[in-house]
């Protein structure tokens, strides 16, 4: 997950940085474009203003193509984004299913929850502001009703579930 | 091509957070380049000049980018409807505040009437300037402060008087309209950020934060 975010963000990062100098080139750009296009309208036959706007619409063209570079870009990072969206939907519904089959009480599948995230028994109870005790008692039930034996067999539970497709014996 | 978001499907109609970095990077620095020039430089400056130049390009940039951009940034996510416009201003103040998949109707509007504005502005400052880049105007100042005046003589002997008469007025006309334009441009932009401050109060949620930084992380 913070590997996901980091990935996310150095790709939001680099497309900021494609963007502005893309901005930076554009203005670089429009004085070079009007420089020859003056050029070319006071002597429009010399050889001087004739390779200047040839480099002119080079680099305008060199914009465009940027533009559209960057397009794809963001373009793919909103796809990517958005497969993880529904990814991260699909194991938040199958999560559910599973705590409806196991009849956690709503007090369980919030300690469950928080479980599945990597939270330690301290963290669970000042998050819910509940003793250590009644969180680990919690915890004990939730194990129990989904007959496993501790914290790490009931996170692979759902690991497991992305491993193998289809439901387990 | 990849639709980034398919309008009008229920609650997933929602402005982009953040929006992408080209609009963020241009909004920002034309924001800058009209504060400098409205208030800090001199008029007819060289920096003037030269901030001009450069709000030319970006808005030549961000309206290609309004053309081959992402999907929130393209006019086609945004076109002028004045009438979806009113409504959206009626439904804002009646207390029925709707999301949108990018510029609201009115916020439409006021974009192009601030594309329009920065179009007229650099136009006729370009026209007052006749069209010189600054490092004409500046290479003109220094060869004037050295004492060499013939710079300021037009090249072109005919027709002196006419000529000159039907010029002058022509630059005339592009200040009054560079004036106005200008004073009319930052009225406007005043009251974006006041249509901003309202929306985001209406819609609970902060708008100004997907033009800055973008979205905070998810749990």
């Amino acid at each position: 997950m913070t590997r996901v975010t980091a990935s996310r963000a150095a790709g939001r990062r680099k497309s900021a940085a494609l963007a502005a100098f893309l901005l930076l080139q554009a203005v670089a750009a429009v004085f070079f474009v009007a420089d020859a296009g003056t050029d070319l309208l006071s002597a429009p036959t010399e050889w001087h203003a004739v390779l200047e706007s040839l480099v002119a619409v080079v680099l305008v063209a060199g914009i465009g193509i940027g533009s559209w570079q960057l397009r794809q870009t963001l373009d793919r990072m909103s796809e990517q984004e958005r497969a993880l969206d529904t990814a991260r939907g699909d194991l938040a519904r199958v999560i559910e299913t599973q705590f409806d089959d196991w009849r956690l009480t709503p007090a369980e599948r919030d300690v469950g929850m928080l479980a599945l995230k990597g939270l330690d028994v301290a963290e669970i109870a000042s998050l819910r502001s509940a003793a250590q005790g009644t969180v680990r008692a919690q915890l004990t039930r939730i194990y129990a009703k989904a007959g496993v034996s501790g914290r790490a067999q009931f996170a692979s539970w759902f690991v497991e579930d992305l491993l193998h497709e289809g439901p387990r014996a | 091509m990849a639709q980034a978001q398919a309008p009008g499907q229920g609650g997933t109609v929602v402005p982009p957070d953040p929006w992408d970095p080209l609009v963020r990077i241009s909004h920002w620095a034309i924001a800058a380049a009209v504060i400098a020039n409205y208030l800090l430089t001199k008029p007819g400056g060289i920096w003037h000049v030269w901030i001009g130049w450069a709000v030319l390009a970006l808005l030549g940039i961000r309206l290609i980018w309004g053309i081959i951009g992402t999907a929130e940034a393209r006019f086609s996510a945004f076109p002028p409807n004045p009438r979806a416009a009113v409504r959206h201003l009626f439904d804002l103040f009646g207390g029925r505040a709707r999301e949108h998949p990018s510029h609201n109707p009115a916020a439409a509007i006021m974009v192009y009437a601030l594309w329009a504005c920065l179009a007229t502005v650099t136009a006729t400052g370009l026209v007052m300037t006749g069209a010189k880049s600054p490092v004409t105007i500046a290479e003109e100042k220094a060869a004037v402060a050295a004492g060499d005046w013939s710079v300021l003589v037009k090249p072109d002997g005919e027709g002196e008087n006419e000529g000159d008469d039907n010029e002058r007025g022509l630059g005339k006309a592009a200040g009054e309209v560079h004036e106005v334009a200008a004073n009319l441009m930052v009225v406007l932009a005043l009251l974006h950020v006041a249509g901003v401050a309202v929306e985001s109060r209406a819609l609970g949620r902060n708008l100004v934060r997907p033009m800055i930084l973008g979205r905070r992380r998810r749990r």
